[in-house]
């Protein structure tokens, strides 16, 4: 299995704050890892640094993907990689609809691979393909981008990019949340079915439930900006049970 | 139907295509070309145009009048133009400014817009000259009894440009909407000036003014609802956003309500702002390049002035003009090959 990314000891702050100190995590192909902790512990900062937002400064340490330095590309760049992002809160863009909006985003990944880009009768294919893995109605492409979508609709729909998108190593930050049931279980069921032995997933969530869903090769629990355990898919349960006090208490 | 490309001279217009439901009128240098639609007349001393949509009249095609500044002129141009809506017609007129030379002009132009009662204007008038172009439009309509009135002032392009807007509703349930687009860049300034005029009760006047500055460019909006003692039950709205998209850029804003009747529902806001980072950096996330996701959120702001317009080809025309145009495809005119509208 091939190395996707090598973090090596990441350290990260936002306005003079340090919120990440001293982060290690690699990530092979086909491997699907997650990411538990309690609030404040540095999850979304690890995921809006890896994507590459601007207000967070990179103090030390390096980020290696596939061979090379993740920190010195650009969002954009970083996405034509085959990085991907699951918003915790997607962005609503009123005034750009969610077709236009992914079609924009399908032809510069296609135009950064030398490809022409899609006709509107090949988008319109793909899309349909893809609205399907998350259960969406092909009404949505036409609405603005995530405006006015539920919760649970605003989630498929990072989904659904992720599928559009085809991405190497995808980092789903709190896709659980603000999920009920049947949606939990859609969204679920879409990062299955995009599962391939040649790309990878990192969860970042807080509660176990996702996790019966989509089931890790690694749990790794963050504390305090720094990885403090990494272990089988029984850490997550365990940490269901427990909390998080027993592992703190350990390194203390 | 016509659907040939059109020359009145063979230096102008080299790739013009009409819409499909326009008739097309030409003014150059203020005079107008030889038309064989009778409702189309010259104006005083031969300059601009006279326009009547008589009583009745159903709007079939639309009007539409190029107004181009040549080479063969280099003084200030001034000149008025009227259009008459008559009792119960229907009128769609396209007003569209261009210019052929590169050189510097200045155009004084006045337009006098009388709607009868019942009558309908459907006005749309694009401003597309260059960087050195000086061009100040003074637009005086008066409204009857349920008159209607539907006008896009959408300028795309040019150094100097002014319009005042002057409207007055004189007759009980008339309405008018006014959307107002400006992309200025460079050093470019624009400004609007409107004044709408409540004097009579139960009309409705609804104003949208947008835009976008970029480079160092100035932009003024000012606007004015006077509502009159008796013009009870008056329904007035304003609103004027813009969108900084460089440091340099400045827009004014002075919104202003004026209101002597108690009975009224009025609103004015304001706002000037600039690109919003989370949106991009969303649409970066994606694969949107930085220039590319700006785009798409300038396209988003300007689209609310020229959703509504009602003739599709027309809306699809203007939205790629707005396109190209923040794109910052026609900084260069000699090489422009845009068919416009």
């Amino acid at each position: 299995m091939a190395n996707l990314i090598d973090i090596k000891d990441l350290h990260a702050s936002i306005n003079g704050r340090e919120i990440l100190k001293g982060i290690d995590l690699t990530v092979n192909e086909g491997e699907v890892h997650a990411i538990m902790g309690p609030n404040g512990s540095g999850k979304s900062t690890l995921s809006a640094v890896l994507a590459g937002k601007e207000n967070y400064t990179v103090t030390g340490g390096s980020v290696t993907y596939m061979g090379k330095n993740l920190l010195e590309m650009q969002p954009e760049e970083r996405s034509w990689a085959g990085i991907f992002l699951g918003f915790q809160y997607p962005v609503e863009i009123p005034g750009v609809t969610n077709v236009n909006f992914m079609k924009t985003a399908v032809n510069e990944h296609r135009k950064h691979n030398n490809l022409p880009p899609l006709s509107a009768a090949e988008y319109l294919k793909l899309m349909r393909e893809k609205l399907a893995i998350v259960e969406m109605d092909p009404a949505f492409s036409s609405r603005g981008v995530n405006v006015g979508f539920s919760g649970g609709e605003k989630k498929r729909n990072e989904i659904f990019q992720m599928a559009m998108l085809d991405p190497r190593l995808a980092i789903l930050d709190e896709t659980d949340s603000g999920l009920d049931v049947d949606a939990l279980r859609i969204v679920a069921n879409g990062v299955n079915k995009l599962k391939k032995s040649t790309n990878a997933t990192i969860v970042i969530t807080h509660y176990q439930r996702l996790l019966d869903y989509i089931v890790p090769d690694i749990v790794h629990v963050l504390y305090k900006g720094r990885i403090i355990k990494s272990a089988g898919k029984e850490l997550a349960l365990e940490v269901e049970k427990r909390g998080y006090d027993w592992l703190i208490n350990e390194i203390q | 139907m016509k659907n040939y490309i059109y020359t009145p001279r063979a230096d102008y217009f080299k790739c013009r295509v009409p819409l499909k439901e326009a008739h097309q009128a030409f003014v150059v240098d203020g005079q107008l070309q030889q038309d064989e639609n009778s409702a189309l007349q010259r104006g005083e001393n031969g300059k601009g145009y006279n326009v009547v949509f008589k009583r009745n009249m159903h709007a079939g095609q639309i009007l539409q009048i190029i107004s181009v500044r040549s080479h063969d002129l280099e003084n200030t141009l001034e000149y008025k133009n009227s259009i008459t809506v008559e009792e119960n017609s229907e009128a769609s007129l396209l007003l569209c400014f261009h210019t052929f030379t590169m050189n510097g002009f200045e155009t004084k132009e006045e337009l006098d817009i009388d709607i009868a009662q019942s009558g309908r204007l459907d006005l749309i008038i694009m401003q597309n000259e260059h960087n050195k172009s000086c061009h100040n439009t003074a637009i005086n309509i008066t409204m009857g009894r349920d008159a209607i009135c539907k006008i896009h002032v959408i300028t795309l392009h040019g150094g100097k440009i002014g319009n005042e807007i002057n409207i007055a509703l004189n007759g009980k349930g008339g309405e008018c909407n006014l959307h107002g687009l400006y992309l200025a860049g460079g050093k470019q300034e624009i400004s609007n000036r409107v004044n709408i005029y409540h004097n009579a009760g139960e009309c409705k006047s609804n104003q949208l003014f947008k835009g976008i500055l970029d480079g160092e460019a100035i932009t003024r909006f000012s606007g004015t609802i006077y509502v009159e003692k008796g013009a009870q039950k008056t329904e007035a709205y304003q609103a004027n956003n813009n969108l900084l998209a460089s440091d340099g850029a400045t827009a004014y804003t002075k919104p202003h309500l004026e209101i002597y009747a108690d009975d009224v529902k009025c609103s004015h806001g304001a706002t000037i702002g600039s690109l919003n980072e989370d949106e991009l950096f969303y649409m970066r996330s994606r694969g949107i390049s930085l220039d590319e996701a700006k785009l798409l959120q300038q396209q988003a702001f300007a689209n609310a002035t020229i959703e509504d317009i009602a003739n599709s080809e027309l809306r699809e025309r203007l939205t790629s003009l707005v396109e190209s145009r923040l794109r910052g495809e026609f900084s260069d005119c000699e090489k422009c090959d845009r068919h416009c509208c």
